[in-house]
């Protein structure tokens, strides 16, 4: 499903990873781990086509996407969804807009359907209309989900999606999460440096150590 | 306390109230209406009055809209060659004044400049008329007023941060689909100030109007003034431009209000990157933009300059050059001591509603022509002459019309929104602390005000005093209204000797303008730099 190979990744002549591999299966879900700064967020960054690096390969469903640490395939034509650390909601659109914005080439009466499913999904129904500012951190945050799974990505990245939230209402979260991307079988890479999001969302865990991943 | 409160109560209305009598006295010229003139004016020739100002209006706003959002965006979105220093260049347009940018034009498309007759004899095309229509002159506004709109746009695009961008980009939207449904729409309190901005200076400008043999309100209120000597019907109009303007400043408010969104993150990464033959077809175009706006009309200028300079230099340019800088360093350094008053920290200002609003009046200046101050001045000297001679005196209007205090009063009106903005800017950053242990120490409120808030305020104030010199130095309309005899300046030479088609020659005192202008604002950028690293 997703290839990734022999991925190096410098920060100023400093190389924090070397010849990175990695295979994923459709629906799996994989926890990177490693200390800030290993490059965890780096590498979903280059799977997702925004930063460029000098060596790296990315296959994704048979396609090549980035070869030579160069990209072959534009950020918005990859298929490829995210959800941000600060979630990144467009803060000028309503919540229907938001989760609508990456759907629009469906008609409107399939984009109202979807929306609310989603809507539904997360525990959200009757949201549509506020802004993201009317809502709580951990509502923005399954907003934000709703709004990377709506296109119906090939692969979801989430690059610390719950390091703003505090911990009651993690742990609530992170179960909600894990269901809602294996009912929808999306293929996902968490990024994380929390133990306990890593052994109740993932299949499998990454730790990057030494430039090296290690699969668990 | 009450009577601190009192004190400074006092100080500050007295300042804010005359800096903002040229405005009230305009308003009241309804009072007392000059019925015939006025009735004629209006007949004949507001109904076109309105729908040319209009028509410029829409034309300018719709302009610097497009090239200001569009430059800014790619400055700030797409990395193309060259894009570091066109940024920078882009800014440059700010140190030509508005009139001589159309002088230049003028006597290169006009029908005896090179570019015409070049195209009549080589081309055998027929000639046009640059002043008919107002296609020219529109085009000419925007190239002297994008920047407006390019500077606060940039800024807004530069604090959005790139999370949106790439979320946008993940979830399959186009370049272009980001640009209008999520880059555009967060900066569009910055695009509209910006434009209101454009469009206050477009109504005020009196120097490019009059070259173009537009009519606007300006060239009518000088028409009412000087071909008809009614001083009543100039202010008549006058408080109609007054009116306008006050509707601008009131969405300009509105829009700045509302142009914090978010902070930090633009600030280096480029989400686009335009390469090969796209990114060079950018550079071109932002390129020509800046040779358009500013390297050519400078060429142009030089060359003109250069050919002229032996019959145009003489001993007058030393008095020019003197009376200048008397008028703009006089005019900075009182502006800046009422702004400081104005913008000291202090107790009373915070709670008083009576403060605040006063406070605002004094700074409407900067929305309204300088024709408009000067027209308030000349009315309000002409009523106090008129009561005083029907109590049994004389006119008082040969004294003061002649003297340079009247002109000093309307540069400081017209300009003190500018020190304010600098000053306040700085006051604000002194700490309630700062005063709570100096008052601790037992500093009295003088000593306060001398030893704490005034060398906390210099880089402000400093700052201020360039901005307004600057803009004092290339004053055009109140300057023409106002200038006692002898007291001609470089802004009023440059526009007498081009509106009389003497182009070369004008080039003279429009490059000492342009000069001294890049050197006063070198100077507030280092300062700038300065108290911003400091800070």
């Amino acid at each position: 499903m997703l290839t990734v190979n022999n991925l190096s990744i410098k920060y100023q002549d400093n190389s924090v990873l070397d010849g990175f591999e990695l295979n994923l299966e459709q629906g799996e879900i994989l926890a990177l781990l490693g200390d800030s700064g290993c490059g965890k967020s780096s590498t979903l960054r280059f799977i997702a086509g925004l930063d460029e690096t000098y060596q790296g390969e990315v296959e994704l469903d048979g396609v090549q996407l980035s070869k030579n640490g160069q990209h072959l395939v534009a950020p918005e034509s990859r298929e490829v969804g995210m959800v941000f650390q600060d979630y990144a909601l467009f803060p000028h659109m309503n919540i229907f807009k938001n989760i609508s914005f990456g759907i629009n080439h469906l008609s409107k009466s399939a984009q109202r359907k979807q929306v609310l499913e989603l809507l539904a999904m997360i525990g959200l129904e009757g949201s549509e209309d506020k802004y993201p500012h009317q809502l709580s951190g951990g509502e923005q945050q399954r907003v934000s989900l709703a709004r990377a799974l709506a296109p119906e990505p090939k692969i979801l990245l989430m690059d610390e999606p719950f390091s703003s939230l505090d911990k009651s209402h993690k742990d609530h979260l992170v179960l909600q999460v894990r269901q809602i991307l294996k009912k929808t079988n999306t293929t996902s890479i968490l990024v994380t440096h929390d133990k306990d999001e890593v052994n109740s969302l993932a299949d499998k865990v990454g730790i990057i150590q030494n430039k090296q991943l290690t699969i668990n | 306390m009450e009577k601190n409160c009192f004190k400074s109560k006092i100080w500050i209305s007295v300042v804010a109230l005359l800096v903002a009598m040229p405005i009230f006295v305009v308003a009241f010229s309804w009072a007392l209406p000059e019925h015939e003139l006025w009735a004629h004016f209006s007949e004949n020739i507001l109904s076109d009055l309105i729908s040319s100002t209009l028509i410029l209006l829409l034309g300018v706003g719709v302009g610097v809209t497009l090239l200001g959002t569009v430059l800014a965006y790619l400055v700030v979105m797409v990395e193309f060659p060259g894009r570091k220093w066109l940024e920078w260049a882009l800014f440059l347009p700010f140190a030509i004044p508005a009139y001589v940018l159309a002088f230049v034009y003028l006597g290169v498309f006009d029908y005896s400049g090179y570019a015409q007759v070049w195209m009549r004899e080589t081309l055998g095309i027929p000639g046009f008329d640059i002043r008919a229509g107002s296609w020219a002159i529109i085009l000419m506004f925007v190239l002297v007023f994008y920047p407006y709109v390019y500077m606060m746009t940039r800024a807004s695009f530069k604090r959005q941060k790139i999370n949106m961008i790439e979320a946008g980009r993940l979830l399959g939207a186009s370049p272009i689909r980001v640009f209008f449904k999520v880059s555009l729409p967060l900066a569009r309190p910055a695009v509209a100030a910006g434009l209101l901005v454009t469009l206050m200076e477009t109504l005020a400008d009196f120097g490019v109007v009059s070259l173009f043999n537009y009519d606007t309100f300006t060239t009518a209120i000088y028409s009412a003034w000087g071909d008809f000597r009614s001083i009543e019907v100039a202010a008549q109009l006058a408080s109609l431009l007054v009116l306008v303007a006050f509707f601008l400043i009131y969405f300009e408010k509105k829009a700045r209000g509302q142009a914090k969104y978010y902070s930090a993150n633009m600030a280096n990464k480029k989400p686009y990157h335009a390469t090969g033959i796209k990114g060079w077809l950018i550079s071109l175009f932002v390129f020509g933009v800046f040779m358009l706006s500013f390297a050519m009309p400078m060429l142009q200028l030089v060359i003109w300059g250069w050919s002229s300079v032996a019959d145009e230099w003489s001993a007058k340019y030393i008095d020019l050059i003197a009376s200048t800088s008397i008028l703009t360093i006089t005019a900075a350094l009182i502006t800046i001591a009422f702004a400081t008053i104005l913008a000291l920290p202090g107790r009373c200002k915070q709670t008083s509603v009576w403060l605040q609003s006063v406070i605002r009046l004094a700074t409407l200046g900067y929305a309204l022509p300088g024709s408009v101050m000067a027209v308030g001045l000349l009315y309000g000297i002409n009523q106090i002459s008129i009561i005083n001679i029907h109590f049994g005196g004389e006119s008082i209007n040969h004294i003061i019309y002649g003297s340079i205090a009247l002109l000093l009063f309307a540069y400081v009106s017209r300009f003190m929104a500018i020190a304010y903005s600098s000053i306040e800017a700085s006051a604000q950053q002194i700490k309630p602390v700062f005063t709570q242990s100096a008052r601790l120490l037992g500093a009295s409120r003088m000593r306060l005000i001398w030893q704490v808030y005034l060398p906390m305020m210099t880089p402000g104030i400093l700052a201020g005093g360039l901005l307004v010199a600057v803009d004092v130095m290339k004053e055009l309309p109140a300057t023409y209204l106002l200038r006692p005899f002898g007291w001609d300046t470089l802004a009023i030479q440059t526009y007498e000797l081009s509106a009389e088609g003497l182009f070369e020659r004008a080039a003279i005192p429009a490059l000492i303008m342009v000069v001294f202008g890049a050197l006063l604002m070198s100077v507030f950028q280092v300062l700038d730099k300065k108290s911003s690293k400091s800070a």
